[in-house]
């Protein structure tokens, strides 16, 4: 479904023509009123940049050249300058303006190209023509001479702007102007054209209009020079937004691949003909290729419509396709088999042959399923890209594995190219109205079956597809110390070669959501739940435990035991010696980006809400509580928590300044609401991404607890609320599992009421009340 | 309208001005100060004795903006000018009463 944003394309061009005609009289009359009388000749005023090219957005800035003859002109010039700024100024104009004399345009400026590049649009608005004749001749000639040059730094700029991108098309909230496949990509591809270095921007016009409409939009809603196409402005320019930037993407892919291909051709000119003859004779090309910079040409007898071999090749070597080639191959359908893609994909490093797939465009060719994701968007404001380019992002992720232990983990898998595959299949079946896992599985088995698969590598593939959440809920959502989980993870995967592959197929897919989405704390899980589950389908038991007779164990659930390491116990053992002298012992240890803080204290109502409210406080995020207490009601309560602002990291003193507040908190002295009072809201990603809170009891899941899982819009002290809610219900926690994606908080409790699992009724009541703590605030 | 005054580490100007230009925030009132907070100053030691640096330079950023702008240029100024570091300074909110351009007299948001 394409959306028509208004303006319609018609309205965009006058909706240009129209603000740089009123522009450019304001402009014309200021100029003859104030440098007009005073300077009649020797004196020009030219618009520059976008107001060069008639193409003035509501809330653009006006680029204007004053040029002058003389450089003796500028002092007495400055006074009638001034006047005329202040004239557009009081109009509401944003004048953006520069003096120079004609010498000072034609010289070649290292740390002001922008200079020259804004003059390859200048146009005389009003002033001495012969003196902007003369800078038309001088600059025609500055460009024939130094035109390679202009064009390479073009081209570092290019480069360095869309590096701010990290170079791709496929941000949700992208920058209409200066983000890749923008408006300031287009330009480029004319500059280039301008100076020579390729066939211009045929073809881009529909482009132009689509981003020059929703340009125009969000200036006027901003009523400001604002082109960030955020969530709020998607929502309020289309009815159906996820339609508006499928179309968006679109667009900005044919930009995109224009601008490189720009880029490309003006590279290649640039090289020396000593080095590209050098580079001819690569020792990478064949009989059907040749390698030139790193990218692929096809030779005579290539052919591209049966098998992957181009791609094989690509991917064998990390090469990308030169722009002649995805000419060539354009509109082709490879007829492929799974020998092709068997092959394709256990070459070492597959995403450079997908890539070069999805650029030219065969990928959808070769497999039609694909083009249901293409340009798909995942409204959730958890995951940064398009689906499809969260497959091919997720694939990618494990061409550079920095953990050496999940690095060792891929390298044993037997069969990759069958992860490969799966990973490609594993969300194809989103977008559409069932479960996205199960319309994936149908989808992948459809393809398979095309492929002519064998049967074994249809069920490992199909595995994996069905399965890909499996692990990733299990690290979330389930406590990994319950024999229950390690049980029902080891039956559901059945294999040792299936368990490291749907690890790293769990790997990939967290790796892929955004950049930040596989934290320490995440890798940590994962690598615990691949060595739980191995250990139970290898049978291979924990080693003996202490049965030591010391007082503090007495009345400990067996958990304890199962969940502390010799070492821990003994720390804790000299925590309740402590505990002698003093009401409370807090011990803080740091791990692998981890933060864990130990508590043991004599049990109290609220205790464990409190605590958690004072590491909330500190800006630190929790991510596992486990509370144990013994026959003496002594408590052992573990937090284990990120430091997200590096608080702790950079600054020692603030855990000792933690210790203390927490200590203040345990002994009742300190108000843990009127602490969490200053934290700020989390922003909502946008005005419709309200959530309403979700709470769900199971008691299946584990053999001793009841476990509540909670979906609601995280603020701060909402952990602090529910546990004050479930401990006033009389219930004891026993473990918290929490998680964020984005603004989402997702809770996981394990709780029981003397020491058994709860009942309806209790459960019922209980779940009223969670549901009111996730709305009100503290 | 809101006046936002920005106490922050002379080594993040830049970044906070490149920061609040990105937004469209043009007018802003710098000026080089000296103070402390919980930082508290630190020890120095000159011609061997040692005494302590009470006031540490800072900046000091006053941008007036529209109410409705307040917490976008709030946050985009706590991006930019944070390290994580203790002595990254604070920021001040005040209600502006009253903005008058003085060349033309100019009144309200219109001033700014």
């Amino acid at each position: 479904m394409a959306v028509q944003i208004p303006p319609s394309p018609e309205e965009v061009h006058a909706t240009l023509a129209s603000r740089n005609a009123e522009v450019e009289e304001q402009v014309r009359q200021a100029y003859s009123k104030t440098i007009q009388p005073r300077f009649p000749s020797g004196m020009a005023l030219a618009a520059v940049g976008g107001f060069g090219r008639g193409e003035l957005f509501p809330c653009s800035d006006v680029d204007l050249l004053l040029l002058v003859e003389f450089e003796q002109q500028m002092p007495p010039a400055r006074e009638a300058l001034s006047a005329f700024l202040q004239s557009l100024w009081d109009s509401g104009l944003r004048p953006s303006h520069s003096v120079h004399t004609v010498a000072d345009c034609v010289t070649e400026h290292e740390k002001n190209s922008e200079l020259t590049i804004s003059l390859l649009d200048r146009r005389l608005l009003a002033g001495d023509s012969k003196l902007f004749a003369w800078l038309d001749e001088k600059f025609a000639a500055f460009l024939a001479k130094r035109g390679t040059g202009i064009a390479r730094q073009l081209v570092n700029l290019a480069e360095a702007r869309r590096a701010k991108f990290q170079n791709t098309v496929y941000h949700l909230e992208p920058n209409i102007k200066d983000g890749p496949g923008g408006l300031r990509d287009m330009q480029t591809v004319r500059w280039l054209a301008a100076l020579g270095r390729n066939s211009g921007s045929a073809g881009l016009s529909e482009a132009f209009e689509f981003l020059g409409a929703l340009r125009i939009r969000l200036h006027e809603t901003a009523g400001r020079d604002q082109n960030v196409l955020g969530f709020d402005a998607q929502e309020e320019l289309s009815e159906h937004p996820a339609a508006l930037m499928r179309d968006y993407f679109r667009h900005a892919r044919s930009v995109d691949r224009a601008v490189q291909r720009a880029l490309e051709a003006a590279e290649a000119k640039d090289a020396s003909l000593l080095g590209r003859f050098h580079e001819w004779r690569s020792r990478l090309s064949t009989l059907e290729f040749t390698v030139s910079h790193d990218r692929v040409l096809l030779r005579g007898p290539a052919r591209v419509d049966q098998g992957l071999s181009l791609f094989e090749f690509a991917a064998r070597h990390k090469l990308r396709l030169a722009a002649d080639t995805v000419d060539r191959i354009a509109g082709v359908v490879p007829e492929t088999y799974w020998s092709d893609w068997k092959k394709l994909l256990s070459a070492p490093h597959p995403i450079f042959g997908l890539r070069a797939m999805q650029d030219s465009g065969t990928l959808a060719a070769a497999i039609p399923e694909w083009s249901k994701i293409e340009f798909l968007v995942v409204r959730d404001f958890y995951h940064r890209y398009t689906v499809d380019e969260h497959t091919l992002v997720a694939i990618a992720s494990l061409d550079s594995i920095a953990d050496p232990r999940f690095a060792d983990l891929y390298a044993e898998i037997e069969d990759p190219a069958l992860l490969h595959f799966a990973i490609l299949m594993h969300d194809i079946g989103k977008g559409s109205r069932v479960d996205h896992v199960d319309e994936s599985l149908r989808i992948a088995r459809q393809v398979l079956e095309r492929f002519g698969a064998p049967e074994a590598d249809r069920a490992a593939v199909e595995f994996l597809v069905a399965r890909h959440l499996d692990l990733s809920t299990v690290m979330t959502s389930r406590d990994l110390h319950d024999g229950a989980t390690a049980r029902m993870l080891a039956a559901r995967v059945g294999t040792v070669e299936r368990l490291k592959q749907l690890t790293m197929m769990t790997y990939a897919d967290i790796s892929a959501v955004n950049p930040q989405a596989m934290t320490p704390w995440r890798l940590e899980q994962l690598w615990q739940v691949y060595l739980l589950a191995y250990a139970e389908l290898t049978r291979e038991l924990y080693g003996e435990r202490i049965h030591d007779r010391t007082p503090f164990l007495e009345g400990l659930p067996v958990r304890y035991l199962h969940t502390h390491s010799q070492a821990e116990i003994d720390i804790h053992l000299a925590m309740v010696r402590q505990l002698k002298t003093r009401p409370v012992s807090i011990e803080i240890a740091h791990e692998r980006g981890i933060y864990r803080l130990t508590l043991l204290t004599e049990d109290r109502p609220g205790l464990f809400a409190s605590v958690a409210g004072a590491i909330s406080s500190f800006g630190l995020s929790i991510l596992k509580v486990e509370a144990f207490s013994n026959a003496q009601h002594i408590v052992v309560d573990t937090f284990t928590f990120a430091d997200p602002h590096r608080t702790l990291e950079l600054n020692p003193s603030e855990i000792e300044r933690l210790r203390g507040i927490v200590r203040r908190v345990v002994e009742g002295k300190q108000d843990v609401a009127e602490l969490l009072r200053g934290r700020p809201k989390p922003m909502l990603p946008s005005r419709a991404a309200h959530l309403k809170p979700r709470v769900v009891l199971n008691n299946d899941a584990s053999q001793t607890a009841t476990l509540i899982e909670i979906v609601a819009e995280d603020r701060p002290g909402l952990l602090y609320d529910l546990t004050r809610a479930i401990s006033a219900a009389g219930c004891n926690i026993e473990v918290v599992l929490i998680d964020t994606e984005a603004h989402k908080a997702l809770d996981v409790f394990y709780v029981t009421i003397g020491g058994r699992k709860l009942d309806a009724e209790l459960g019922m009541r209980l779940k009223t009340d969670l549901v009111a703590a996730c709305s009100t605030g503290v | 309208m809101k006046k936002i005054e920005a106490i922050i580490q002379p080594h993040k100007l830049e970044e906070a001005k490149e920061a609040m230009k990105a937004i469209g925030i043009d007018g802003m009132t710098v000026s080089e100060v000296r103070g402390h907070g919980r930082q508290k100053g630190h020890k120095e030691i000159y011609r061997g004795m040692e005494y302590q640096v009470d006031l540490l330079p800072k900046i000091k950023l006053e941008i007036v903006v529209p109410s409705a702008r307040a917490d976008e240029v709030i946050r985009t100024l706590v991006a930019a000018a944070r390290t994580g570091k203790i002595g990254d300074g604070k920021i001040f909110v005040f209600d502006v009463v009253e903005a008058i351009r003085i060349r033309n007299d100019d009144r309200g948001e219109t001033a700014l």
